[in-house]
């Protein structure tokens, strides 16, 4: 089993799950089907293609830095009457970064970091006009599970994020793994999400529901200033100057 | 796939009050990044800008038409071809050649037609229930396809052969904005065509507030008894030093237009027309709004175009941390300083230092980008250029 892990970087992201219709909303962090859809455009598979190799692939995301959620609100006219046509809203994440990590047989990974490294298909963020603004590739692992590599890849947030963290020299980050099958212990306490995909067939898209197991790691902050460089609060009461009178 | 043709168009562009795209309260719209809040001018907006602006640059018989009145349109061809056929036969015609060849429903608005019922006006003509994009070529030979069927059209499409043609008329021959920006056809899904083109929204490089404009109007005939102002109100904008990014895969590009078939003229001329197309509207379009309330008619002042082998690549990282404001004011100088320093590191760090560069540039403030590629004096000769290297890699590829 090898791992392969993704960095995903950019002004805007967008990661539906339940999305339908005028209302396109997003999750807090990358979803299986949006990430096994970059993989697959990568590779050139077209949208019928059979997914069975991409679906059994563990899958698991942490969030480095959550960003914010913003509302991008759209119109369009009809260009013949100058009708208004339904509005749509759709949310995205912004200023959010991501490592998600994909576990399999070596092969297959390696097909995939060869595949994202040429792409054959543009590669973007879960909404066309989202492009990554970081290299997505951040390497395979040959040993170690899927947790194991989550956990040691080293802090991927934006610098100016690090240093508002700079009182805390190790910071936990939220990280959601697919449980393994049969994995009865963890099923109990996990949350099921809607994102493992079946079919991306436009007339058809299918997801199952996929087990996520919610964890936190540690990692080192790189930015931050040890709480001894840090000037206290100076000793002041005003009362003592009273004591004599 | 071994070799790529992958085009990434950069663009610095200083924009003065304006509101270029409102959201749903009026305010311009706007984005985190890098912890700040940035002025945003969405893709869509943009990408609209690039598509109106394509009406002057290209022959209408290149582009699409995008509408619901698809069989009027295909109607108007029909009796244009054939003048034998009354207007309303070719309406009938033309509804149920679209239906063959894009598979979804064409009939009568049915408000429409039950409101016509109830005032005993005419029928509505038959319409398709959502926007369908097809090409001029596209139109052209469906026309010309119902007035060979125009006998009997039913039965006409009852013959398997002719059933084919429809539907290849309707995936062959994309416009050149239906190959950059892509179709979708929602009730028959394998005549959609993925759009070659990827546009991201424009950010602002630097912090940028909305602020609100605070307006009285006077009316003209205002009495002394009554000198108020006619109405009040206030007009929210922003001004930004906005960087745009757009990317353009040339080998889907090729697949959805097809080669020439011209004897006289490369294989690649279409695809070419089409990439030239898009780098000069794509740098000079605008999006319009507001456009007449503040006047904010800008064009950029630096744009670098890379044309690479394998993977675009966004330099929109250079602008995560946001750009103050030079000593003097202003946030260009800045903004090219920090692309001078970043996408010279950013390609050795990940090996794609041979990509083909392309610089055009204004002003002193821009002086810092002229290293990084190929200078040219005029946007004319950038698209030139562009277009004969992509050209060039297209026909060493055969």
């Amino acid at each position: 089993m090898s791992v392969l892990a993704l960095q995903l970087a950019g002004p805007l992201q967008a990661w539906g799950a339940s999305a339908r219709f005028a209302r396109r909303t997003t999750e807090n962090a990358p979803t299986k089907s949006g990430v096994i859809g970059l993989l697959a455009a990568a590779q050139g598979l077209e949208r019928t293609a059979d997914l069975t190799a991409l679906t059994a692939l563990r899958f698991g995301v942490r969030i480095d830095q959550p960003g914010t959620r913003i509302r991008d609100f759209q119109t369009a006219h009809h260009p013949d009457t100058g009708q208004a046509m339904p509005i749509s809203d759709r949310y995205y994440l912004a200023d959010a970064v991501f490592v998600a990590a994909l576990e399999g047989t070596a092969d297959l990974i390696a097909e995939l970091d060869a595949a994202l490294r040429c792409p054959h298909y543009l590669p973007f963020l879960g909404r066309r006009s989202c492009p990554p603004s970081r290299p997505l590739n951040l390497g395979v692992h040959s040993t170690g599970a899927l947790e194991d590599v989550l956990a040691a890849e080293p802090w991927h947030a934006a610098e100016w994020h690090q240093r508002r963290h700079r009182q805390e020299t190790t910071v936990a980050l939220p990280v959601l793994t697919e449980t393994r099958g049969g994995d009865t212990a963890d099923s109990l306490t996990a949350d099921t999400l809607r994102d493992q995909p079946l079919s991306f067939d436009p007339r058809h898209r299918r997801y199952a529901l996929r087990t996520v197991q919610n964890r936190t790691v540690t990692v080192t902050n790189p930015h931050a200033q040890p709480a001894t460089a840090r000037r206290g609060v100076p000793p002041h009461d005003p009362t003592s100057l009273l004591e004599d009178v | 796939m071994t070799s790529r043709i992958i085009l990434d168009v950069h663009a610095l562009q200083n924009v003065p009050p304006s509101n270029l795209n409102r959201d749903d309260t009026g305010a311009p719209k706007s984005a985190v990044y890098g912890g700040v809040t940035r002025a945003r001018v969405s893709s869509q907006a943009w990408k609209r800008a690039t598509r109106r602006y394509f009406a002057a640059l290209l022959d209408p018989a290149e582009l699409g038409v995008r509408t619901k009145r698809v069989a009027e349109l295909l109607a108007e061809h029909i009796t244009a071809l054939d003048e034998s056929i009354d207007p309303a036969q070719a309406l009938k015609i033309a509804a149920e050649t679209l239906q063959t060849a894009t598979g979804s429903k064409i009939e009568p608005p049915k408000r429409q037609a039950e409101a016509a019922k109830k005032n005993g006006t005419a029928e509505p003509a038959p319409a398709s229930s959502y926007l369908m994009f097809l090409s001029a070529r596209q139109i052209g030979g469906l026309a010309e396809l119902a007035v060979e069927g125009a006998g009997d059209i039913k039965e006409f499409f009852k013959n398997k052969e002719h059933k084919a043609r429809a539907k290849q008329i309707a995936d062959t021959q994309h416009s050149v904005d239906i190959a950059l920006f892509g179709r979708m056809v929602a009730d028959s899904t394998d005549i959609n065509v993925d759009a070659a083109a990827q546009v991201a929204h424009a950010l602002s490089v630097h912090r940028a507030e909305v602020e609100s404009d605070y307006f009285t109007a006077v009316d003209d005939r205002n009495t002394g008894a009554e000198p108020g102002a006619g109405m009040i109100g206030t007009v929210d904008f922003n001004s930004a030093t906005l960087y745009r990014y757009a990317a353009v895969d040339v080998d889907l590009l090729e697949r959805n237009l097809g080669k020439g078939l011209a004897a006289d003229k490369s294989p690649a001329t279409p695809v070419r027309r089409a990439v030239e197309a898009f780098v000069d509207g794509f740098v000079a379009s605008l999006p319009t709004g507001k456009i007449n309330t503040f006047g904010n008619h800008t064009l950029p002042d630096a744009v670098i175009i890379k044309l690479r082998a394998a993977r675009p690549i966004s330099f929109v990282s250079a602008f995560e941390k946001p750009v103050p404001a030079d000593e003097s004011g202003g946030h260009m100088e800045g903004a090219c300083t920090r692309l001078a320093d970043y996408i010279p590191e950013l390609e050795r760090a990940y090996g794609d230092e041979s990509a083909a560069t392309w610089v055009l540039r204004i002003g002193s403030a821009t002086a810092k980008i002229s290293g990084l590629g190929t200078e040219v004096p005029s946007l004319n000769k950038l698209v030139e250029s562009v277009g004969a290297a992509v050209a060039e890699r297209l026909e060493q590829r055969g």
